[in-house]
């Protein structure tokens, strides 16, 4: 099974100003096809700048990236768009609707902007996803109609309706209280075992982190270390859970 | 495709009614379509009604003169009021046909637009030269074939009622110079003179003695009483000179009211029908008529209370002058009686019965007004030229000196369906031989009389009796008195040998080739599609290069000087006026559209990073500020049209003089154009569009990134 997401000796750096300030200090990881991955790290361990780089949003300062088996330090700004369009789905902490769209418009976007599908097609297609998170009922609310566990869900359905590859979640939980998270977790759970599709997402709830197979700590945008499978997930986060900055597993 | 538009809309809908600064931008948008529309809509059917009468009347569809020629044609007179100096065009003929091979081109008709002033006769001398012929009469040296059947009483009575219409005059000037006297403080000799001539008079000794020596009385009269008479005042006639035969064909809307039309190749005069109305209709009888066409519009209009009427009442009291200086004691005393019937009073002084007969409201003013047209008016003479007379128009020719010419009056015309446009009803007619007379430039006659004189032909000794009479009396409806409109007839007379050759140059036919073969100022050129002007005036002008014909093409609106370019002015002042509001509309729509972006970039960012193309966040952008514009621009062009279409129904009424003159007539209908919309539209679209260009550029400079932040 081949790597759906590629980084190799990756620097990320940002500058405030004549300061320049270092994200991601050299990091290497490769994700499978099918992983549900959790990256864990405290505030400022550069979680969020890895997602950005994996979800084709920004670009390494220096490394490759590779998504989907494009070196996306290659591809120019109108190609990384058309891959994030038909290879990722974004899950968003804060949900990121477009409050004056209804629910329904809002899962059809992508597809509107992809150009693939016919209106009846479309319609199914979405439908068939708000079945799935449970909003079928819902369709033709607007946003603001919705609770924040719907909101999410619905964010769910969008990222998903584009049958993306990789489906990239930062914080997805953490403007949810503890019962919806966990249902939003269950759902891209089980969404990941019925259609295969590649969860990466970022937290740093252990409750969540709990469900990956595999866990990435980063601290100080460094790669901390890689636990792959419940058993090895489940030891590391014990060890986070005393001391959230952890040393690497033997 | 339809589907991302539909969406695309759908956004620009929803965000259009979240923001309350949209409806000020949208106010501002229909206020601004909604002017154009009107504005629009108003100055393009001002055009119309203008073109029909520019056109229509003089200028035809494109006018030529020489390019020689030191200033521009101004049909209507040009910036500094006097008539442009333009250079003749010496071979018109060679002109006319060179033309007419164009495929757009109808006929030429050659011109020169010229104005002079004009006085009407002195009313004593009118009557003094009356008086004079019935002493000849009674003396049996009678020259008036009218007056040959008058003998014994009837002559007697006529005598004695011109010598009571000159005393009834002198009464008139001796109120006159008492109230100046008064008013004025006018104390002078010439005053004192006038004072004594009068006083002498109006004495009785005078009169008494006035039949033992009429003939020096009337010198005395006529030396020091008729010059104290101002009731002679100068009239500004403007006339275009033209092949009479071919603008009666050309313009084919202009219809003979009065008289008939001048005779194929004949010398004449034709008055325009309104500027006769206006002015040259005894005053008290156009105040009359004013006031019943104002009655008669309909809209229950009334004298009480309405400024204009009332004025005209005013002025018809005030100003009874001219009727009782006009009428001789027979016709004085008739009127005098039939007046104290009507108004029941034994008043016996004339002025203050005409002062209360003229005293009309609502409920006496058809009566009054029939009265006057059924008693009084055909005793008086209504009209200061009449159709038959002749009428000498002085004019400075080239070379500096005074020139004149004598035309018959034909009749009076005016144009079909701009009966009353003042601008249509300005120009008087004349034929093109007594124009290039009047002028100085060379004709055949003149050639004709300067061989002539080369031959040593002899003058002629007229007598000022003859000459007039030669002169005046070959018209049809010619009455004895009829020389009104004559101007200063002393310096006409003057010249000996002239006499003969003007009565000679009045019953001469000149063939068509005559009137063309010779010098023309500027021609009016009629097309056959009037809507390929442009490139007909380019075909006109290439042709003059290509045959070196020196001549110039402009079109009716050039031609018509400051008058055609009132409504480029016009337009203008509406573009800015519109371009004021829709710039501030673009400032205010920009700033909008930026805020509205920024508080919009976790939006425009969660989009691009989902998959949205720049492009597509530029195209929602512009769609948004497009939907806004059409919403309320589309309100604004329904706004406009309903208004439009009110007007159109209901039409706008020409209530001053300067509006009659816009509008071409009392009412201007004004219609709406699909032009007009489209222009409305595609403003809107335009100022849109620009006005979010800014923000639409920023908003596709919106990060994806912006997506993950979250807004705290």
């Amino acid at each position: 099974m081949g790597s759906i997401v590629s980084i190799r000796d990756v620097v990320k750096e940002y500058s405030l100003g004549k300061v320049v300030v270092p994200a991601l200090r050299g990091v290497s990881l490769e994700v499978e096809k099918g992983e549900f991955i959790s990256i864990a790290g405290p505030s400022g361990s550069g979680k969020t700048t890895m997602l950005n780089l994996i979800g084709c949003v920004d670009t390494a300062t220096r490394g490759v990236v590779e998504v989907a088996g494009q070196d996306t330090g290659k591809l120019t700004e109108r190609k990384l768009t058309a891959l994030r369009l038909d290879t990722i789905g974004f899950i968003f902490q804060s949900f990121n609707l477009v409050s004056v769209l209804t629910v329904f418009q809002n899962v059809e976007f992508p597809l509107l902007l992809q150009r693939k599908l016919n209106g009846a097609q479309r319609k199914a297609r979405v439908m068939q996803l708000l079945e799935q998170v449970g909003l079928a009922t819902h369709a033709k609310h607007r946003p603001n109609e919705l609770s924040g566990g719907q909101r999410q869900r619905v964010a769910v359905a969008r990222a998903l309706v584009t049958e993306p590859q990789i489906v990239l979640a930062d914080e997805p939980t953490a403007n949810l209280d503890s019962v919806t998270g966990q249902a939003i977790i269950d759902l891209m759970k089980s969404l990941n075992q019925q259609k295969g599709t590649t969860f990466i997402f970022s937290t740093h709830d252990y409750k969540v982190m709990q469900h990956a197979n595999a866990v990435v700590r980063l601290a100080d945008g460094k790669l901390q270390g890689r636990e792959t499978g419940e058993a090895a997930v489940a030891a590391a986060l014990k060890g986070m859970s005393v001391a959230p900055v952890a040393q690497a597993a033997p | 495709m339809i589907a991302r538009l539909v969406v695309l809309v759908q956004i620009a809908l929803r965000n259009l009614f979240a923001s309350f600064i949209n409806f000020i931008i949208g106010g501002i948008i229909l206020v601004g379509t909604c002017t154009t529309v009107v504005g629009g809509g108003m100055l393009d059917s001002l055009d119309r009604s203008m073109s029909r009468s520019v056109i229509g009347s003089v200028a035809g569809h494109v006018q030529i003169y020489s390019t020689k020629s030191k200033d521009e044609l101004a049909l209507f007179g040009g910036m500094t009021g006097g008539d442009p100096e333009l250079a003749a065009m010496t071979d018109f003929a060679k002109v006319k046909t060179a033309l007419e091979t164009l495929p757009n081109v109808k006929t030429v008709v050659p011109m020169g637009v010229s104005g002079a002033l004009i006085t009407s006769g002195n009313t004593v001398d009118l009557v003094l030269a009356r008086l004079r012929d019935l002493y000849k009469v009674r003396d049996g040296k009678n020259v008036n074939p009218d007056l040959a059947d008058l003998s014994g009483p009837a002559l007697t009575e006529q005598i004695a009622a011109q010598k009571a219409h000159v005393r009834q005059i002198v009464n008139v000037l001796k109120g006159d110079y008492t109230k100046a006297k008064v008013l004025l403080k006018k104390d002078t000799e010439e005053t004192r003179e006038g004072e004594e001539a009068l006083a002498r008079v109006s004495d009785d000794g005078f009169w008494a003695g006035f039949d033992t020596d009429p003939y020096g009385s009337l010198e005395y009269l006529e030396n020091r009483i008729a010059p104290l008479v101002t009731d002679s005042d100068l009239l500004f006639i403007r006339y275009a000179g033209t092949n009479l035969d071919t603008f009666q064909q050309s313009f084919d809307r202009m219809r003979v009211i009065d008289g008939q039309k001048v005779p194929e190749g004949h010398r004449g005069f034709l008055i325009a029908k309104f500027f006769y109305e206006n002015n040259m209709k005894l005053k008290n009888a156009r105040r009359l008529d004013q006031i019943k066409e104002a009655l008669d519009e309909g809209n229950n209009r009334v004298i009480k209370g309405d400024p204009v009427l009332e004025r005209l009442v005013k002025e018809n009291q005030a100003q009874t002058r001219d009727v009782i200086l006009q009428l001789d004691g027979i016709k004085t005393a008739q009127v005098i009686a039939a007046l104290q019937k009507l108004l029941k009073t034994e008043q016996t002084d004339f002025a203050e019965l005409l002062t209360s007969f003229f005293t009309t409201d609502d409920q006496n003013f058809r009566e009054r007004y029939d009265f006057f047209y059924k008693e009084i008016a055909p005793k008086l003479q209504l009209y200061r030229v009449k159709v038959g007379d002749s009428l000498t128009i002085k004019a400075f020719t080239k070379s500096g000196y005074v020139q004149s010419v004598n035309v018959k009056v034909y009749g009076t015309f005016s144009f079909e369906g701009l009966e009353k446009s003042p601008l249509a009803g300005s120009m008087c007619l004349m034929d093109l031989m007594s124009f290039r007379d009047l002028y100085g430039y060379l004709t055949t006659d003149k050639l004709e009389e300067m061989k002539a004189l080369k031959a040593g032909a002899q003058a002629k000794e007229v007598s000022r009796e003859h000459a007039e009479d030669d002169l005046f009396g070959g018209g049809d409806v010619v009455e004895a008195q009829a020389t009104a409109g004559v101007i200063d007839d002393k310096a006409q007379l003057s010249g000996t040998g002239q006499a003969m050759h003007q009565e000679d140059l009045v019953k001469r036919v000149y063939s068509r080739e005559e009137i063309e073969n010779g010098v023309v100022l500027n021609a009016a050129v009629m097309l056959k599609d009037p809507a390929r002007l442009k490139q007909t005036i380019a075909d006109i002008n290439a042709l003059s290069e290509k045959d070196g014909l020196s001549i110039k093409a402009v079109s009716w609106q050039d031609a018509a000087g400051l008058l055609g370019q009132f409504i480029l002015v016009a337009k203008l002042v509406l573009f800015f006026f519109v371009g004021v509001i829709f710039v501030v509309a673009m400032v205010i729509i920009n700033n909008a559209m930026m805020m509205a972006t920024l508080q919009r970039t976790q939006t425009i960012g969660t989009m691009r990073a989902i998959g949205a193309q720049r492009s597509f966040v530029l195209t929602m952008v512009l769609v948004e500020t497009l939907v806004l514009g059409l919403v309320f621009g589309v309100l604004g062009m329904g706004l406009g049209t309903g208004f439009m279409s009110y007007l159109g129904s209901h039409g706008i009424n020409a209530t001053t003089d300067i509006m009659y003159f816009f509008f071409s007539g009392p009412k201007l209908l004004p219609t709406l154009s699909a032009g007009n919309l489209i222009a409305a539209l595609v403003i809107i679209l335009v100022v849109s569009s620009l006005s979010t260009l800014i923000p639409a550029v920023i908003a596709t400079r919106v990060s994806p990134l912006r997506a993950m932040q979250t807004d705290e």
